[in-house]
């Protein structure tokens, strides 16, 4: 061996030997790592397998169009029509929560909180999104569902003051403002302020008047979707905020410099410039979110009502839903597991269209983000 | 636009913004408040003499000398009340039938509250269940009760335009005029004496079992059980996402197999975890039959798939950020790639991935769904390792959604749910923060 | 039909701008000084940019030239721990005075960057995105404006056929000139540059310089590089800066000839920087 030290030719053997062994090694690792992707085919393989039984004994029709939901009745019924109403309403209830709020917030650390207190929020993002959701169900049931009950009406009215005052407000002055535009410079001001002070107190009125209205607004039952809305919109926010403030990151400082270069304000950078330039990141910021909110199942479960009926109006917030979610979860006790039956098989089946749900939502916003990701890259 | 109003707008964001960030801390705040302090009372409570006697007796706990000599001063307390129930009873044989019979159901009522206040009556065969051999182990609990005593509610249905309305009616009316009367106010001045409250630091309801499902005791089982969930999850997930994140972030060349490597890591973040119990219990329990129904095994095999994307971003992460020229400088030296990695590369990247295995800890503590159908159970007793591979167990999630939902007396063990709850969120907060304190480090290793 | 020149547009638009002409200091520094936190990256300098000149300036890196400019239009506002000392005056207004409007002066003083960083828009919305900004959808005078500006900043023949395309589109040196021409769209009375030229090739560097000759005489133009030949070929006035002071300022002709300061020299001739 002594003389073959200086020799940078390997031997024929040793040089086989030496890349058979990297290639085993290679293939071991790629093995190891294609799990994931073994795993996702075992999942699709198998939640079909088991859900097609379903949709060979009792066709699609009726699963999709039907709403009554008697699985144990005789002869059973598997209408989930109001589940995917339900499982619908209580998500866009979430994003109704979500998605301003969350937008809000990326803006508000990406641009507008000073250096330190922007590390002082990340905390709060990070452990909303660590809590388990059922200590949330908990929150839900345990919490907020009496206090819904026992004072749904005050809470509603407080809410609409809340969002519709400032919001109200801000409107009211930029009617004013535009209104005024072409009016002679000397009388303007006298003008604006005056038309704003009739829309805020027209404002305030309407208000009042609602308030008035929500405030005898009789909530039967405390677990209904418009409390599962808002905890699974708060289980969103930090998905959102982070993937948008990502997103609103990356679109650069070169950009923002550019623009207020110009003379700019904040608003209008980021308005004008950044959202644009970020977009796409906050549609997957907001798909993420929404996935999160569908997939979720403990909040729901517990805090839901379960009640597998078509609210009246579709949009009646305050009536129990019942959501896929939570049939699967909640059904499976009673369904004979081992022997199998249509029971056991329709959750399946409702696992499947989750599972699709998911599927499809998830590669958007892989590709929405990518894309993205290529562009915001051009750019640098 | 003029000026102005562009200010105006601009200053609208800023404060529309702001109030978004106030809006997001307040509901943590709001949620975190009532799971601390209401979760902090199972743990430090006024506990009574009951307490002390049911620990004394049921795990031979305490000085037996002293809550004996205890024992002997509440009896003595109590004595009197007992006289008046007895007088009663004798009062009651004499009354007119009517009479009789109206106050009859209410004195079994007063009675029965006794007897869940207090413990069994004088004289009374012993019970059966746990519950009913002992009286109020807690103060709170016994104010409750105490309540409920004094006023009996009765439902007002007098206004036909609104709903009912619940009214409080002392009890004490109706057996006015009788021996039974001055039963009520005794009782309210003297339930102190009777039941004599102390506060009570109560570490061991983590180590403690649970006793007639929950009514006392601890949450020990639940506590193990997450433990072993946790624990054989991590086991699982721990080296296929690790050496997955090594062969991305090293030996993958960017092509059509990794980005589908990819796409399905990302998908397997995305699906919901019920249908990753679903999966569970389709795959693990009934076609591999790793148990013959649930066990910690399937739930851990479920709950690793769960993670495993996570702790593969994570490494690949700390994996990416390893500065290259440490990996130059050791293939320079004329490691292999392979060596490479496991002396270099795995070292340096090491407080990294544990960043993500510890978040993925927590995020495998506290998921339900996934082990609802493979793994959780809502009774049962702390499990021997080896039980683990065909065992169900009880589990803090699993626990928390079922006393809160399905057990006999929900209202009764709120503090036992509280607790759980707050086990359960310290659990994931510790985590979360060990994982922040080593990022801080590894961000200030990079700096300096 | 009337040659929209940006010239006659400023006319139209604000005629006291014409009375520049007159006055010595356009921007004016009395002994200002910039700070990072503790760290003080311009030092107590006093200097005049006077109005219509190009002024170049140099210094080794690091010794604060960006810090000095980006202090002109505030840009350095948004920096953590920035706080200023002293004096900077522009048109005769404190520019960190407390009442000052920082989106007027900003749309006064136009900036040019060291990357190009046009926004990912059409051509033409980059060009009006500083017009909209301030006079509103004024739909029909902002085709002249981006005309306008194109042309004076060199670039209108190339993309006059494609004013719809994304920016990114264009290469770098036709980037640089589009934002050239973005911020002279907004009708400024200083241009500030940062290293125009250092991210482009040869070719695009000369036309940027050939467009700065013409800009002169309308613009007061002030203007960063590390290129020696650079600064002697534009500018008329050049003030070397050396870790945050401000050594020695003249006409540019003569510091490059015969400069008075010996670090001025070394820097010049490469001794060190
Ligand atoms: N955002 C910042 N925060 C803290 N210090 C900074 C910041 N920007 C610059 N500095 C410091 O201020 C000093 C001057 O920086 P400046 O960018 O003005 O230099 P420069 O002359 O433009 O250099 P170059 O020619 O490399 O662009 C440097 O010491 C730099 O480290
Ligand atoms: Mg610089």
């Amino acid at each position: 061996m002594k003389t073959n030290e200086r020799n940078l030719v390997m031997s024929d053997a040793a040089s086989r030997l030496r890349r058979l062994a990297a290639f085993f090694s290679k293939g071991f690792l790629f093995l190891v790592a294609a799990a994931s992707l073994v795993a996702v085919l075992l999942i699709i393989v198998y939640i079909a397998r088991d859900a097609i039984p379903f949709f060979k004994l009792r066709g699609l029709k009726e699963l999709f169009a039907g709403t009554a939901w008697f699985p144990s009745g005789n002869p059973p019924e598997f209408g989930a029509l109001a589940i995917f109403i339900g499982s619908g309403l209580v998500t866009l209830g979430a994003i109704l929560v979500a998605v301003p709020l969350g937008i809000a917030a990326a803006i508000a650390l990406s641009d507008i909180l000073p250096y330190r207190l922007r590390q002082a929020v990340k905390p709060v993002i990070e452990i909303l999104a660590a809590l388990p959701s059922v200590a949330y169900g908990f929150f839900a049931l345990v919490i907020f569902a009496p206090l819904l009950q026992n004072h749904g009406g005050s809470l509603l009215s407080l809410a609409a003051w809340l969002i519709f005052l400032p919001l109200g407000l801000l409107i009211a002055f930029a009617v004013s403002e535009i209104a005024t535009r072409s009016i002679r410079a000397d009388v303007a001001p006298a003008a604006r302020w005056l038309l704003a002070a009739t829309l805020a107190a027209v404002l305030v009125r309407g208000l009042a008047a609602l308030s008035a209205i929500l405030k005898n607004v009789a909530v039967s039952s405390g677990t209904n979707a418009f409390n599962v809305s808002i905890i699974l919109g708060i289980m969103a926010l930090p998905t959102i905020v982070s993937v948008a403030e990502d997103s609103l990151q990356a679109a650069g400082r070169e950009l923002r410099e550019g623009s207020y270069a110009l003379g700019a304000t904040r608003a209008e950078s980021l308005f004008r410039v950044i959202i644009p330039a970020a977009g796409s990141g906050i549609i997957a910021a907001v798909i993420l979110g929404v996935m999160r909110a569908i997939g979720e199942t403990m909040v729901v479960w517990m805090a839901s009502g379960n009640a597998a009926q078509v609210p009246q109006p579709w949009f009646n917030f305050l009536s129990p839903v019942r959501t896929l979610t939570a049939t699967i979860a909640g059904d499976m006790g009673e369904a004979d597991q081992v022997l199998g039956s249509e029971r056991y098989h329709v959750l399946f089946a409702l696992a499947l269209c989750l599972l699709l749900i998911s599927f499809f939502a998830n590669l958007a916003s892989e590709w929405i983000l990518r894309r993205q990701a290529r562009r915001l890259g051009g750019l640098k | 636009m003029k000026l102005r109003s562009r200010r105006l707008l601009d200053r609208s964001l800023t404060g529309v913004s702001v109030m978004a960030i106030v809006l997001m801390s307040l509901s943590l705040l709001v949620l975190l408040g009532p799971i601390f302090s209401r979760g902090a009372a199972a743990f430090l409570f006024r506990a009574t003499s009951e307490f002390r006697r049911f620990n004394l007796e049921q795990f031979n706990r305490g000085d037996s000398r002293r809550i004996a000599a205890e024992s002997r001063a509440v009896a003595e307390a109590r004595q009197p009340l007992y006289g008046m129930l007895a007088a009663f009873t004798a009062e009651l044989e004499d009354m007119d039938p009517a009479r009789r019979r109206e106050l009859r159901q209410q004195f079994k009522e007063v009675r029965d509250l006794l007897r869940e206040l207090l413990g069994p009556l004088p004289g009374e065969m012993d019970a059966v269940m746990l519950r009913q051999q002992y009286g109020q182990t807690r103060w709170d609990r016994a104010r409750v009760t105490l309540q409920r005593i004094l006023f009996s509610e009765q439902w007002d249905y007098s206004d036909p335009s609104r709903m009912g309305r619940k009214v409080l009616v002392p009890r004490r009316q109706a057996f006015a005029g009788t021996q039974l009367e001055p039963l009520f106010p005794h009782l309210q001045q003297n339930l102190k004496s009777m039941l004599q409250p102390r506060f009570t630091f109560y570490w061991r309801f983590l180590s403690d079992r649970s006793l007639d499902s929950h009514f006392f005791g601890g949450i020990w089982p639940e506590i193990l059980g997450t433990f072993y969930l946790t624990l054989g999850a991590m086991l699982l997930a721990i080296p296929f996402g690790v050496i997955a994140a090594i062969y991305l972030s090293e030996f993958a060349a960017a092509g059509r197999l990794v980005s589908l490597l990819r796409v399905c890591i990302s998908t397997l973040a995305g699906v919901p975890s019920i249908v990753f119990g679903l999966f569970g219990l389709a795959f693990f329990i009934n076609t591999l039959h790793l148990s013959h129904s649930k066990s910690v095994l399937a739930g851990s095999a479920t709950l690793a798939l769960l993670i495993l994307p996570t702790i593969i971003r994570a490494a690949e992460e700390a994996l990416k950020s390893v500065p290259h020229a440490y990996k130059e400088a050791a293939l320079s030296l004329g490691a292999s790639p392979l060596r490479m990695v496991l002396t270099v590369l795995l070292p340096a990247a090491l407080p990294g991935i544990l960043t993500g295995v510890i978040i993925s800890m927590g995020r495998a503590a506290g998921e339900t769904a996934p082990i609802i159908f493979t793994a959780a159970v809502s009774v049962g007793r702390p499990l021997k390792l080896w039980e683990t591979l065909n065992q169900p167990t009880p589990a803090l999630p699993w626990n928390i959604y079922n006393l809160a939902t399905e057990h006999q007396a929900v209202d009764q063990i709120r503090h036992v749910q509280f607790g759980m709850v707050l086990t359960l969120v310290l659990l994931v907060l510790l985590l979360n923060l060990a994982a922040i304190v080593i990022r801080a480090r590894i961000s200030r290793k990079m700096r300096g | 039909m009337i040659q929209p020149t940006l010239a006659n547009i400023r006319a139209a638009a604000e005629p006291a701008t014409a009375d520049y002409g007159g006055r010595q200091a356009h921007v004016a520094c009395d002994r200002f000084s910039f700070f990072y936190g503790d760290n003080q990256a311009v030092r107590n300098v006093t200097l005049d940019f006077p109005s219509f000149q190009v002024t170049a300036i140099i210094g080794p890196s690091g010794c604060g030239k960006s810090t000095l400019l980006r202090s002109i239009n505030r840009m350095n506002d948004l920096i953590p721990g920035g706080r200023t000392g002293g004096r900077l005056v522009f048109d005769g207004q404190d520019v960190y005075g407390p009442r000052l409007d920082v989106v007027t002066l900003r749309r006064r003083i136009g900036m040019v960057f060291q990357k190009p960083n046009p926004f990912p828009k059409s051509i033409f919305n980059n060009v009006a995105y500083g017009r909209r900004l301030h006079d509103g959808p004024a739909k029909g005078r902002l085709q002249e404006i981006v005309e306008a500006s194109l042309q004076r900043a060199g670039l209108w023949d190339e993309v006059k056929d494609r004013l719809d395309d994304n920016a990114l589109s264009l290469s770098g040196g036709q980037q640089q000139r589009l934002c050239i021409a973005r911020a002279l769209a907004v009708d400024p009375e200083v241009l500030l540059m940062d290293e125009p030229t250092s991210a482009l090739d040869p070719r695009a560097t000369a036309r940027i310089e050939d467009l700065i000759a013409e800009l002169r005489g309308r613009y007061t133009i002030i203007i960063v590089t590390h290129n020696m030949q650079q600064a002697a070929r534009v500018s008329d006035l050049t003030a070397f800066l050396y870790e945050g002071d401000l050594i020695e300022y003249g006409a540019t002709a003569q510091m490059f000839t015969k400069p008075r300061q010996k670090r001025t020299e070394d820097y010049m001739t490469g001794r060190f920087g």
